[in-house]
């Protein structure tokens, strides 16, 4: 481990040593930001290997990894290297939705549908409950609700807890992919967590709705942001439908190719999720869900391909994450992220558990399901950046409490996750 | 949004009408190409859909740039001294001879059809020498396909090692000329480097990132409790996109570079075996990877170029041919002047390197340089495959029957 560490020093130094002999080049990426990317992608690979030996999950050593090279520590990959490989990171987020759509399978669904609908149910009012009450109580406290009278302050309140409310389709399918969990815990988490970014992303459109409608004291505005949003949600799962058509004809005619293959739909799918407003992941989790379980193909070529993509592609993602991570905001706010995390940890474990009894589920869900349900990342970090484009009046500055908290679930969640999959006896040996 | 619509309608019925249409080439004829997957590039492109302009291109940079090294590295895997010292003398020789009478031929024909276009000397040079490596080379992975059919052949190791050969010589040709005639400034602190300084710094380079990722992997035993080949994957992509970056840093060729990183990862510690193992496994979609590139990056300006494509062709097949006889009546044994037909196939590095060449001479006839290249690998593909297993299969009977 020392001896990779003073490798990539020495890397560093190295790129030191040419910067003299610096020429510009028309045509390509930055340079220096295709060097850095290099030495993330191996830093955050040494680093999953450090978290690895540590009994933590490699994910953890990813993000760690991005964190100390970006801006917030070290400052070797600056902000603008990190938007120069921006479109590398929206591959990543596509493969990521590809693979766990089509890992998500009807009969599972099917299986478990009654300790899935209420875990999801009961956690999706348990946390929007606690945390919209939590917000009102510390209301004084909240830099983004000062100043607010009380039919605003409660609807950006209730937008607040509905960003916190999502959990992580890409933490959830890394830890799965890193442990092979395969038993009622790793089943039942993925069901809820894929299910629950469709439900709480409309969910979310209501509240923005809300929050925007009560802010500009329009009701026309508000029903106009909800048709907008909801178009989105609506051109999201239509697009999926039509991307998971396009991949179910290339299954049966060509069948060949298939990393490239998914690589391209998913740059195309990026391209026009760009050009026609729709979400990406969302609609890749759709398309791969329908060919999993609707079109008359095997999907198991494509879902091994994706696979064999897994590692490098969680490794880019969350080294990109990591290092996307603003710990000065973070530091600013600590003392209300600490108590808003916390207070949504134990929504969580309280309704997961009880869901979980009432559906007279395996115990091992009863007593670790809430594990898987803890992380968040990059949809609840979209949603975020949503608000803070949309509505900037009370955005950004609830952005730097949500990305404080979304950071701390990202970091703990996964450790949790893995900690509950080992207690249920679920993770592969090996 | 009718258009962006419309583009993903074009590109999936553009795709599988292509398909189908090899598909049926590649039953009838043995095709073995991937002209699908530039037709797929350049749909995707700004010629047709715009899905992927030059914006987009750029934001891809690190996945082309690793797929550019990734094949540099290949071919330096190739060169294991250890599997060197076993080759006969004139096996060597021979390989020599077809490689640098090939490369000679092809860039004394370039440079004499540059010069009568009334191109000046850098200019000539630059593109003659890069037309005239993309022409040496033959794909060692073609070759190495033959080897199911050629079984018992006195030919296939001398094709084997040419292949390789070819390919060395025309990365290293086209290394050398980006050090001659290398683009850019340096920091006003910094006297100019000379052409044999960048040269150096180039080879330099590749050195110090061999020796770093060396003991970066570490022992054998390391790699085994790692998670295999998904881990290593990623250690080799981080080891490639830094060297590139360091090539495309200093306007030097990242292939280059990396053939020098797989050189010394080859030869040094006992990883060789799955770094080698994996590289020859990924190298399919990776060139493949790259026709989709060259596709969305293949802009042919003007008509003038559909008609030179096709002289670059015919220059390259005097080239091997002239290249084949030569080498050919050198090896005693087997007398086959034909040895050239057998190296017809270019595959990716030759598509690598037009890319290479086009971001780092964007302004010096680009569009000629990778328009002769796609078409010439398309074309030799086509025919490659029955040409070489005519020859090896006539060569494995006729020393027999003497």
């Amino acid at each position: 481990m020392i001896r990779r560490l003073v490798v990539l020093l020495l890397l560093v130094g190295g790129a030191v040593l040419l910067e003299p002999l610096r020429v510009p080049t028309e045509g390509v990426i930055a340079p220096r930001s295709l060097f850095l990317f290099g030495i993330l992608l191996l830093t955050a690979d040494t680093f999953g290997a450090l978290a690895h030996d540590l009994k933590l999950p490699r994910l953890v050593g990813y993000l760690v990894a991005g964190l100390v090279l970006g801006p917030s520590v070290a400052r070797i990959v600056p902000a603008g290297v990190l938007e120069d490989l921006a479109m590398m990171k929206r591959l990543a987020v596509g493969l990521i939705g590809l693979l766990a759509g089509a890992e998500l399978r009807m009969r599972d669904l099917r299986d478990r549908h009654r300790t899935i609908g209420l875990i999801l149910s009961l956690q999706t009012i348990a946390v929007l409950g606690v945390l919209l009450g939590t917000t009102l109580l510390a209301a004084s406290w909240m830099p983004f609700l000062s100043g607010l009278s009380p039919g605003p302050l409660f609807f950006v309140a209730l937008l607040f807890a509905s960003v916190l409310t999502i959990n992580s389709p890409m933490v959830t399918l890394a830890m799965l992919t890193e442990t092979r969990a395969s038993g009622p815990l790793a089943k039942t988490t993925l069901g809820v967590v894929l299910v629950a970014d469709v439900l709480i992303i409309l969910l979310f459109t209501g509240a923005f709705s809300l929050a925007r409608g009560s802010l500009t004291g329009t009701m026309a505005g508000a029903s106009s942001a909800m048709t907008r949003l909801l178009l989105e949600v609506v051109g999201s799962i239509a697009a999926g439908v039509f991307v998971g058509a396009v991949v179910s004809v290339y299954l049966r005619l060509v069948r060949r190719e298939l990393v490239l293959f998914a690589v391209l739909v998913v740059f195309a799918t990026a391209a026009a999720a760009q050009a026609l407003h729709f979400e990406l992941l969302l609609s890749l989790l759709v398309a791969g869900f329908l060919v999993e379980n609707v079109a008359p193909v095997r999907a198991e070529p494509l879902v091994q391909a994706l696979h064999q993509t897994a590692v490098p592609v969680f490794v880019i993602f969350f080294a990109m994450a990591g290092a996307e991570l603003h710990l000065q905001d973070f530091a600013a706010v600590w003392p209300l992220v600490l108590l808003i995390a916390l207070a949504r940890m134990g929504a969580i474990r309280g309704s997961a558990t009880l869901a979980a009894h009432l559906a007279r589920a395996e115990p091992a869900v009863v007593r670790y399901g809430w594990t898987g349900l803890v992380s968040q990342a990059g949809v609840a970090l979209g949603l975020a950046a949503i608000v803070a484009d949309r509505l900037p009046r009370v955005g950004l500055a609830m952005q730097a409490v949500t990305v404080g908290v979304i950071a701390f679930n990202e970091s703990v969640g996964p450790i949790l996750f893995r900690r509950g999959l080992e207690r249920a006896g679920e993770v592969a040996p090996g | 949004m009718q258009t962006t619509l419309a583009a993903l309608a074009v590109i999936a019925v553009g795709y599988i009408l292509a398909y189908l249409v090899f598909n049926r080439l590649r039953d009838r004829f043995g095709y073995v190409g991937g002209a699908e997957y530039v037709i797929i590039g350049f749909l995707l492109g700004p010629r047709v859909t715009g899905l992927l302009g030059a914006a987009q291109v750029q934001d891809l940079t690190p996945i082309v740039s690793l797929a550019v090294g990734w094949l540099g590295m290949l071919l330096g895997t190739y060169f294991r001294v250890p599997s060197m010292a076993l080759i006969p003398a004139a096996h060597l020789r021979a390989a020599f001879t077809e490689a640098f009478s090939t490369f000679g031929f092809a860039l004394f024909v370039l440079i004499v059809l540059f010069r009568i276009v009334g191109s000046g000397w850098p200019d000539t040079m630059v593109q003659a020498v890069s037309l005239a490596s993309v022409a040496t080379l033959s794909s060692p992975a073609a070759v190495d396909v033959l080897s199911r059919r050629a079984d018992g052949s006195p030919l296939f190791p001398i094709l084997q090692l040419t292949a390789r050969i070819d390919a060395l010589v025309a990365v290293a040709g086209f290394g050398l000329i980006l050090a001659i005639y290398h683009q850019g400034q340096v920091a006003p602190s910094v006297r100019p480097p000379t052409a044999t300084e960048w040269a150096v710094i180039n080879l330099a380079i590749g050195l110090a990132c061999g020796i770093l990722f060396h003991l970066f992997l570490g022992p054998p035993s390391q790699l085994k409790e790692a998670e295999g080949s998904s881990r290593l994957f990623v250690a080799l992509a981080g080891a490639i996109v830094i060297a590139s970056g360091a090539s495309y840093y200093l306007n030097l060729s990242p292939i280059f570079t990396n053939l020098i990183l797989g050189f010394i990862l080859a030869n040094t510690g006992g990883a060789h075996g799955d770094v080698t193992g994996l590289l020859r496994a990924t190298e399919r979609p990776v060139y493949l990877a790259l026709l989709v590139f060259a596709g969305a990056a293949w802009s042919p300006g003007s008509r003038e170029l559909l008609f030179i494509a096709p002289l670059f062709v015919l220059v390259r097949l005097a080239a091997r041919v002239v290249g084949g006889w030569i080498a050919g009546r050198r090896l005693e044994a087997l007398r086959s002047p034909r040895l050239g037909r057998a190296l017809l196939a270019q595959g990716g590095l030759a598509v690598a390197l037009a890319i290479n060449y086009t971001q780092v001479h964007p302004e010096l006839n680009s569009d000629l340089v990778l328009t002769a290249t796609l078409v010439s690998v398309l074309l030799f593909e086509i025919v490659a495959a029955r040409e070489a297993v005519t020859l090896v299969g006539r060569t494995a009977v006729e020393p027999a029957a003497k």
